[in-house]
């Protein structure tokens, strides 16, 4: 069984004739690490966004099989005044979990983010790597079939960054898909299998993640294609 | 069917938004809870001042109850009326105030109108339980309505909804929606018999007679106005506790269903768009 994305044609701008995404059609094969790669505006998100159903390409079609999560922004509906606990729960459960399973999940959401001590403070005392920590927390142990990853990736310390790495490879040992947007190459040759060049809204390349990657780096130095 | 399963299955999620509008709300404020009753009381003060003691209206005595308290009498349409407003303001911005996570996360996305009109019902229930011991005090037998009372505030509620569902997709595309609404809420207000009794409009009318030479008079324009019906009930129950008059709630019960069909109806068409054009 293979993890069908068939992305025909994406969603259209406000502009006439905008199309921020055209032709894009790829298959990412469960159980695999995917990569999406390509400079600022070429469409990495608002695919990413397809993905999720936040939007809706107007013509073309998305297929996935299992639960998909999509981590778009991390503490997306974090409210300042509340403190790191009630947060959880809520944030738990804008992305779908029930207060039962945030329960469950609660020691190791709170282990994983490592902001213990500050766990009954409001979130607007917290550091910003506090916060994406937290929210990266919260989010990863939602438990998907298909994880769907926005350069969140960036932000957090080295040793938070390691340990959202090993999660990836968790994540990919218990079978799962992962689909990752990056601006790392490092990144996305050491975890990816397979990768996609989006290029202005188009699909220039997809397939192993070393060729596409050399691919990419080379047109960004002859500055052709 | 299957929309009314994705709602169902996001009433955890509204129960969370609405106690994360509760309680940020009074968050790090020394009176809390108490300042949802602050805004209504101002209000009594300012109209009981201005209408009952300078311009002298006087609503008819309650009809069994006895009471003749302008400010009570008062209350039983002005709380009706804070949280029909409130509602419609809150729900109306809940989208835009939410614009981040309707373009990160994938959700239901009415609870985020539905969670404001939570919330401000139950500012309102505070302030209604309020009410309902201050008319005790006055000499008013409340309690055997209260049932009664309740079905009409979840009418109301669901009058509120639709409309804030509507208004809530119509401010993603017209940013003005939100300044028109603040006008109209006002000369609303003003046209609901809330501040002044219907007896002074009553007046009026009798003295016109019909209105441009039809029979129909000004009284019956004044009580197409769905909140005048409304806002009757609710003083038949509260301060007169009485039966209501069958057919005006009838009528609320009409445009609480019809609002709240088409306010979903409106926002669920539109639903898959919101995030972009956010
Ligand atoms: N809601 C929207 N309205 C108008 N243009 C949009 C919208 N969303 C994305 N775009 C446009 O689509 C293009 C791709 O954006 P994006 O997917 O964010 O790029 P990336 O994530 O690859 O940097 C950009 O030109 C952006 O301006
Ligand atoms: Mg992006």
């Amino acid at each position: 069984m293979t993890l069908k994305a068939a992305i025909m044609r994406g969603k259209r701008s406000v502009y006439e004739d905008f199309w921020a995404l055209d032709e894009v059609s790829f298959e990412v094969p469960v159980g695999s690490t995917f990569g999406l790669i390509g400079s600022n505006g070429s469409g990495k998100s608002t695919l990413l966004k397809c993905l999720s159903k936040i939007y809706y390409p107007e013509s073309g079609s998305i297929s996935a099989y299992g639960k998909l999560a999509a981590l778009l922004e991390v503490g997306s509906g974090f409210h300042h005044e509340l403190s790191g606990r009630e947060n959880i729960f809520l944030n738990g459960s804008i992305l779908g979990m029930s207060k039962k399973e945030v329960t469950q999940k609660f020691d190791e959401i709170v282990d994983f983010s490592g902001v213990e001590h500050f766990i009954d403070q409001p979130v607007k005392n917290y550091s910003s790597g506090m916060y994406v920590r937290l929210g990266f927390s919260v989010a990863i142990s939602v438990a998907p079939d298909i994880l769907v990853v926005d350069e969140v990736l960036a932000v957090g310390d080295a040793e938070f960054q390691e340990k959202c790495r090993q999660k990836f490879i968790e994540f990919k040992n218990a079978g799962k898909t992962v689909i990752l947007v990056s601006h790392s190459m490092d990144t996305v040759q050491q975890m990816c299998d397979k990768a996609a060049w989006l290029k202005n809204g188009r699909l220039v390349q997809v397939g192993e993640a070393a060729p596409t990657i050399q691919a990419y780096l080379g047109s960004l130095t002859t500055g052709s294609v | 069917m299957g929309y009314i399963n994705e709602v169902i299955s996001s009433r955890e999620l509204l129960v969370n938004l609405t106690m994360r509008e509760v309680k940020g709300k009074y968050k790090r404020t020394v009176f809390g809870q108490l300042w949802s009753l602050a805004n209504p009381l101002a209000a009594m003060l300012i109209y009981t001042f201005v209408f009952a003691f300078i311009f002298k209206a006087h609503p008819d005595r309650g009809n069994p109850s006895g009471l003749d308290v302008f400010a009570l009498w008062l209350l039983c349409g002005l709380l009706p009326w804070t949280f029909l407003a409130t509602t419609i303001n809150a729900g109306l911005g809940s989208l835009i105030a939410n614009a981040g996570l309707v373009q990160k996360v994938y959700f239901s996305r009415i609870v985020l109108p539905l969670s404001n009109v939570a919330a401000s019902g139950y500012n309102w229930l505070f302030e209604m339980g309020v009410l309902v011991v201050a008319l005790s005090i006055a000499g008013a037998f409340v309690l055997p309505w209260l049932p009664l009372v309740v079905v009409l505030m979840v009418l109301l509620a669901l009058f509120a909804a639709g409309i804030a569902l509507m208004l809530a997709v119509a401010n993603v595309y017209f940013r003005d929606t939100q300044n028109f609404v603040g006008i109209l809420l006002q000369i609303w207000m003003y046209l609901t018999p809330i501040i002044y009794p219907l007896n002074l409009v009553q007046d009026q009318s009798d003295r016109i007679g019909g209105l441009f030479g039809t029979s129909i008079t000004l009284v019956d324009v004044f009580r197409l106005n769905p909140m005048e019906n409304f806002v009757d009930v609710f003083r038949q129950l509260l301060y007169d506790n009485r039966w209501p008059n069958a057919s005006t709630f009838l009528v609320c019960t009409l445009w609480a269903f019809g609002s709240f069909i088409v306010g979903v109806w409106v926002f669920r068409r539109n639903e898959k768009n919101l995030a972009e054009a956010l």
